[in-house]
């Protein structure tokens, strides 16, 4: 039994659009961050290297 | 009993949410909520379902993040620990639900996968019980927690685990022969709520539709409303129908009880149910058994 062409049609549209909904939050999160002049990931990497001038 | 109900809520993720499922199961079978459909085969299907991954998973997961994950993703451990917890939960539930309702969709349209998903949909009845109800390969072939694993590993922990709690409780719910949506539909004041609630989250009213014996009366949607803890999916790829009642039956129509075994370990053990899918030379999709009046259309259960 082999897969009908019109559902492989809907599962891949339905896929590309999945591709958005996944980058969705993401793309939200960065935004916000931007709004508020954040940048999380910096103050990680600056804390991991006392850390390791520490050691 | 406060602390108790404390504990379980804590400890949701490791022994509280089988607990309190068990909890919630000796409800229902008080109650008589399992209807007479649940006999001797059925019932080690779903203690085994239960039981069993439980004590497999330990050493599988145990595997994969310690053994594997250093190797597939080296140096990523802890990387997106900077990831506030209000992001981390957004983030880890769209991912999380969304690529299981792929994972969902995939094995009811794609014919060779069906017969993966086939055991958990074989229960006539519904309950917590079917929550776990599912084949082993499937659950190890196929579980969501490699991915919760994945992003503990990258050090979004505390979110994943939120994430994982909250959508056993609404999945199980949803599962529940509880039927804790009803008071929504009948008091007209809560109509809102209802509105919002069912087209954003799994209720027992659209999963109970989905394990629906039947597509064709109108109430039972085999055919769709693949959402686990968000119905949302379903709405946006147009996969889902809501009516706010309960189908009259469940399971199979042309389910003539498979041995437990088969079920629970299909394909390393075959059904002796001539006919069955998951007999030795078995159809991949079988036809669904229809009355006469009815039976014009061709139907599968893709």
């Amino acid at each position: 039994m082999k897969l009908e062409k019109t559902v492989a049609r809907k599962l891949l549209r339905d896929g590309i659009i999945s591709l958005f909904l996944y980058a969705l939050p993401v793309i939200l999160m960065f935004l916000y961050f931007y709004i508020r002049g954040e940048r999380p990931w910096k103050e990680q990497q600056g804390h991991s290297s006392v850390i390791a001038t520490k050691k | 009993m406060i602390k108790l109900a404390e504990a379980v809520f804590q400890h949701l993720n490791s022994w509280g949410l089988p607990v309190l499922l068990l909890i919630v199961g000796i409800i229902e079978f008080l109650f008589g909520l399992y209807n007479k459909q649940a006999d001797r085969n059925e019932f080690m299907i779903d203690l085994m379902s239960f039981a069993i991954p439980k004590i497999l998973f330990r050493p599988v997961l145990a595997y994969f993040s310690l053994r594997l994950l250093p190797v597939l993703l080296p140096g990523m451990q802890g990387v997106f620990s900077w990831v506030p917890f209000f992001w981390g939960v957004v983030i880890i539930a769209v991912a999380d639900d969304l690529t299981q309702y792929w994972n969902h969709r995939l094995h009811h349209q794609v014919p060779f996968l069906w017969r993966f998903h086939r055991t958990h949909h074989s229960a006539p009845y519904m309950g917590v019980a079917v929550y776990f109800r599912n084949n082993l390969i499937h659950v190890l072939l196929f579980s969501q927690v490699y991915l919760v694993v994945t992003l503990v590993y990258l050090g979004l922990g505390y979110p994943a685990l939120f994430v994982a709690g909250m959508k056993a409780l609404i999945v199980s719910a949803a599962h529940s022969s509880i039927l804790w949506d009803k008071p929504l539909y009948r008091n007209k004041w809560l109509h809102p709520v209802a509105w919002v609630l069912e087209r954003f989250i799994s209720t027992p009213a659209t999963h109970h539709a989905h394990h629906a014996v039947t597509s064709d009366d109108g109430i039972g949607y085999y055919k769709g409303n693949f959402g686990n803890m968000f119905f949302l999916w379903d709405i946006i790829f147009g996969t889902g129908i809501i009516t706010r009642k309960y189908p009259g039956a469940y399971g199979i129509s042309h389910y003539e009880r498979d041995e437990w075994y088969a079920q629970f370990l299909w394909p390393l053990f075959k059904s002796k149910v001539a006919d069955s899918e998951l007999s030795a030379g078995g159809p991949m999709v079988r036809m669904d058994d229809e009355p006469a009046e009815i039976g014009v259309e061709e139907k599968t259960r893709t």
